[in-house]
């Protein structure tokens, strides 16, 4: 950037997650992008780690299941099964909405101005609510379970 | 409509994941709670109870598209948030580059294990 | 407040003069508001009684024209359009839009803007050329045709969408919600023959795939305009014709039996640098 010159105002990444009090829709993309980069990650550790340990028969296997027992990873496996309810069905809601579908026509823009996507929020919020009553049985679950 | 073709794949691929990790995912946490509604899945994570999955053709079936599905649908949402970065044209293209040769040695990698032990079986 | 009680307002805004300084920084300013007060009056008493320096674009005062689009405590709002009670605060922050550079103190650089929205063809193509160069008349639109796209005629090109978008935050090179809010305007507009032309503009890299209906942008627009739906619509018809199950419709008739229409007046000067 020249010392000169126009100012350059690009908020850049910072922009995905903060820029200005807006309402939900804007930080369930953020929820999404950040659950989809946590996803991928996890998956990568996960295919590396079952196969290496796998191949190499019955008692490295049981080895590393029995490491791999302790709160601090199955909070993490948690986490990652929160983080696949809320992608996955978040991510069926935006397939069917950004392809236009669930979203209605379009409305002559008379004041007080609506938008689409809250027009139809009962879409979202069902989501959400799916998701919540997803997080919460895998919660049960692992409580029962045990956390390691 | 190479761009369109590609992010209707990622939203196949998606829906297609979506389900088979449920699957996937089910098996392997939801013991307890599948016990509650009396059905059986003891030790998903234990030597046999896996082996037993290995040695059959629709588990390895499973495993091995939710692998490739996921691939694509994981690497391609993360080229589309490089996309968004700002990066050169000539540095995506190198990205891309590296990215389609990873995704290619991680399905390798993983579908490595599955024929290997659905194999030694026969 | 009753309507001649004067209140006294904080103005926190950000000044920025590439002449002199490197980097932007804020000064206060305190403005007497009765009921009704603009911010965008507020600006106006700041430059007339205290310090004529300040920058800020204006034209209409009356949310028609899309120059006076500022962050007021960090929302983009049109400051003609925006009454200082609805903040219910002593204190306001002024800052430019984001998204875009910055000229001088308040002023955005609305540039990019107008390139991208005028690379999507933002105007009605037709086969019969010769028709578009000497119009012997109207074309006709059905009320529930025009209801497709009349929405997103609304647009003032103010920039607020750009500024609340995540996508144009960080990808200079996308298309941004006005842009493609238009081309969808255009392409569903029963009169139009361009589709495929701007489908496969947008259907380039940072464009029309690269929105993730985050849907700020609707929330932002002081008209209305809703161009998160716009960019769905668009998506549905894109991802139709590529699927090939879209369905084609004869673009619209001409008018014939109408009285002869008007001659067509010359093409304007361009007022945006050609490249
Ligand atoms: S001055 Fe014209 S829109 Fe505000």
């Amino acid at each position: 950037m020249a010392d000169k010159g126009p100012h350059q105002n690009y908020l850049g990444m910072r922009g995905w997650i903060w820029a200005g009090n807006y309402k939900l829709e804007r930080y369930l993309y953020l929820l999404h992008r950040i659950t989809g980069l946590g996803l991928l990650l996890f998956g990568l550790f996960h295919l590396t780690a079952t196969t290496i340990f796998r191949v190499q028969g019955q008692a490295v296997w049981a080895s590393t299941i029995d490491f791999l027992d302790n709160p601090l990873f199955r909070v993490g496996e948690f986490l990652v099964v929160a983080a696949f309810s809320y992608h996955a069905l978040n991510g069926l809601r935006l397939i069917i909405q950004e392809l236009g579908f669930a979203l209605g026509k379009p409305v002559p823009p008379i004041y007080p101005f609506t938008d689409a996507i809250r027009r139809k929020r009962a879409w979202t919020l069902v989501t959400l609510a799916a998701i919540m009553i997803l997080a919460v049985a895998f919660f049960i679950d692992f409580s029962i379970g045990g956390w390691g | 409509m190479k761009n369109t073709y590609l992010q209707l794949a990622q939203m196949v691929t998606g829906a297609l994941v979506a389900v088979l990790l449920a699957i996937h995912i089910t098996v392997q946490q939801s013991d307890v709670v599948l016990g509650l509604l009396g059905i059986k899945v003891a030790g998903p994570t234990t030597w046999g109870s896996m082996m037993e999955r290995a040695h059959q053709g629709s588990w390895v079936g499973i495993y091995i598209s939710l692998l490739a599905f996921g691939l694509f649908h994981a690497l391609n949402g993360f080229r589309n948030i490089l996309l968004e970065t700002n990066l050169s044209a000539s540095a995506m293209r190198i990205l891309t580059g590296c990215i389609i040769a990873f995704g290619v040695i991680f399905l390798i990698l993983g579908t490595y294990a599955p024929i290997a032990l659905f194999s030694s079986y026969r | 407040m009753s309507s001649d009680a004067v209140k006294k307002i904080t103005f926190r805004v950000q000044r920025f003069d590439p002449e002199k300084d490197r980097k932007p920084h804020f000064q206060e300013f305190i403005v007497p508001v009765k009921r009704g007060t603009t911010v965008l009056e507020g600006l106006l008493y700041i430059k007339e009684n205290l310090d004529s320096s300040l920058a800020f674009r204006t034209s209409c005062r009356m949310g028609v024209c899309g120059s006076c689009g500022m962050l007021i405590n960090e929302y983009p709002h049109l400051a003609c359009h925006t009454q200082l009670e609805e903040f219910h605060a002593d204190r306001l922050t002024l800052k430019p839009l984001p998204n875009m550079p910055i000229i001088k103190d308040l002023v955005p650089r609305l540039e990019t803007l107008f390139e991208h929205h005028k690379s999507v063809k933002p105007y009605i193509i037709r086969g019969d050329n010769a028709e578009m160069e000497k119009p012997t008349a109207g074309y006709i639109q059905k009320p529930h045709e025009l209801d497709e796209f009349l929405q997103f005629t609304y647009c003032i090109k103010c920039g607020l969408c750009i500024a609340a978008c995540p996508t144009s935050a960080s990808d200079l090179a996308f298309l941004g919600p006005q842009a493609l809010g238009q081309a969808y305007r255009y392409c569903a507009d029963s009169r139009d023959e361009g589709q495929d032309q701007r489908y496969q503009i947008v259907e380039k890299d940072h464009a029309v795939w690269n929105c993730h209906f985050a849907a700020a942008c609707s929330e932002a627009c002081p008209k209305g305009v809703d161009p998160a739906l716009a960019i769905q619509l668009l998506r549905k018809g894109v991802a139709a014709k590529a699927l090939r199950v879209k369905k084609t419709t004869a673009p619209a008739l001409l008018a014939t039996s109408l009285p002869q229409a008007k001659p067509k007046i010359d093409v304007p000067e361009f007022t945006v640098k050609q490249k």
